[in-house]
């Protein structure tokens, strides 16, 4: 179980090199499910972080605007190295990858479409879109004995994939409701 | 003002307001870059969006390079890139400073333990509306659900999930 091995192993303490390189490599073999490699890399193998550490970023990430990875590769470089680590993180998951990215969009748009990359990305797209879903339900197994917190878990899932309420209306309508929960119910931050 | 700074002051404006990501304000920089400007015919933005979800690396980004290119060239990408990845970076390195520096004071006690229920469910929501794009077919639907299933009960590397994913798709077996 991660939450047994994090208690006993000390943190470690991320190389700007090793920063780079694994946001280079969630960057390039995200495909959209980019959160699942950084919390491998970054909590699991490197050990950069506690999942508490991690969930914290990421609720921050949910709740400011712009691309929710990119933003946690900002908080992981800055909590491990500050200002310098945040740079480091955010050139490998954008500025190599993006410039690779646009020479190989200007090569692309002057060529016909090529059917096994297409093949590739129609197999690879679905299990992206499953490992997102099991990553969540990972982040939510240590509360699963936590009513309050399986509940709003619920309900911003079924108002954003089933009702389709916009994100905005969702977080501006639950977050104040959880507040009230929370305050309702602080026996649950003891 | 020019095109260029036209552009670039509005992506910066539609990055610092893209709540969910940038995809939350495509509609709008639609709008803005087809309709009010001509600047790229429909055809050209939905081929530009579909060509950056198929390359690895920041899709958003790289899509408003395409456009910025479409505008003024060279210039135009790097401007447009700019204008989307630093306003949002800048707000997530302040803010989570603040939020690591105040992470024992109450108020943030209370905001975590009402916020990360939600933010949990979000990413099985993103995932979801992810699937209901990318299954077409029952094959599709098992590769979500297996995935989604050896994440939660396995330690596997997901690296080989996708690949396993991309193997069946090239096989034409997705």
């Amino acid at each position: 179980m991660p939450l047994a091995a994090e208690a006993s192993q000390p943190l470690a303490r991320a190389s700007l090199g090793e920063l780079f390189y694994e946001f280079l490599k969630v960057s390039l073999l995200g495909f959209g499910g980019g959160i699942v490699l950084a919390h491998r890399a970054a909590v699991e193998r490197r050990r950069w972080l506690t999942e508490g550490d991690f969930a914290d970023a990421l609720t921050l990430c949910q709740f400011m605007p712009g691309p929710n990875v990119v933003g946690i590769a900002i908080c992981v470089g800055a909590k491990t190295r500050g200002a310098l680590g945040a740079l480091t993180a955010f050139a490998g998951f954008v500025l190599l990858p993006g410039a690779i990215g646009f020479a190989l969009a200007l090569v692309y748009l002057g060529q016909t479409r090529v059917p096994l990359v297409e093949n590739v990305l129609r197999g690879i797209s679905p299990a992206a879109a499953g490992l997102m879903i099991g990553t969540g339900l990972r982040l939510l197994k240590p509360h699963r004995r936590d009513l309050r917190t399986i509940l709003f878990a619920a309900l911003a899932f079924a108002g954003l994939a089933i009702v389709k309420f916009p994100l905005l209306l969702v977080l501006a309508t639950l977050a104040p409701l959880g507040v009230a929960a929370t305050l309702y119910n602080r026996a649950s931050l003891r | 003002m020019s095109a260029l700074g036209r552009l670039t002051l509005y992506l910066a404006l539609m990055s610092s307001i893209s709540f969910g990501g940038i995809p939350s304000v495509l509609p709008g920089i639609h709008d803005f870059v087809v309709i009010a400007h001509g600047w790229l015919s429909d055809r050209d933005f939905a081929n530009f969006f579909a060509l950056a979800q198929t390359i690895p690396g920041p899709n958003m980004i790289l899509m408003m390079s395409l456009v910025g290119w479409k505008v003024a060239g060279l210039a135009g990408a790097l401007a447009a890139a700019g204008a989307t990845a630093i306003p949002p970076c800048m707000m997530y390195f302040v803010g989570y400073r603040l939020w690591d520096r105040f992470r024992d004071a109450a108020w943030q006690k209370i905001a975590r333990a009402s916020l990360a229920p939600l933010t949990f469910g979000l990413i099985v929501a993103g995932g979801t509306v992810m699937a209901e794009t990318a299954d077409k077919n029952w094959q599709a639907i098992a590769v979500t659900t297996a995935a989604a299933a050896f994440l939660l009960s396995t330690r596997i590397n997901p690296l080989w999930m996708l690949g396993a994913a991309a193997m069946l798709g090239a096989l034409g077996l997705v």
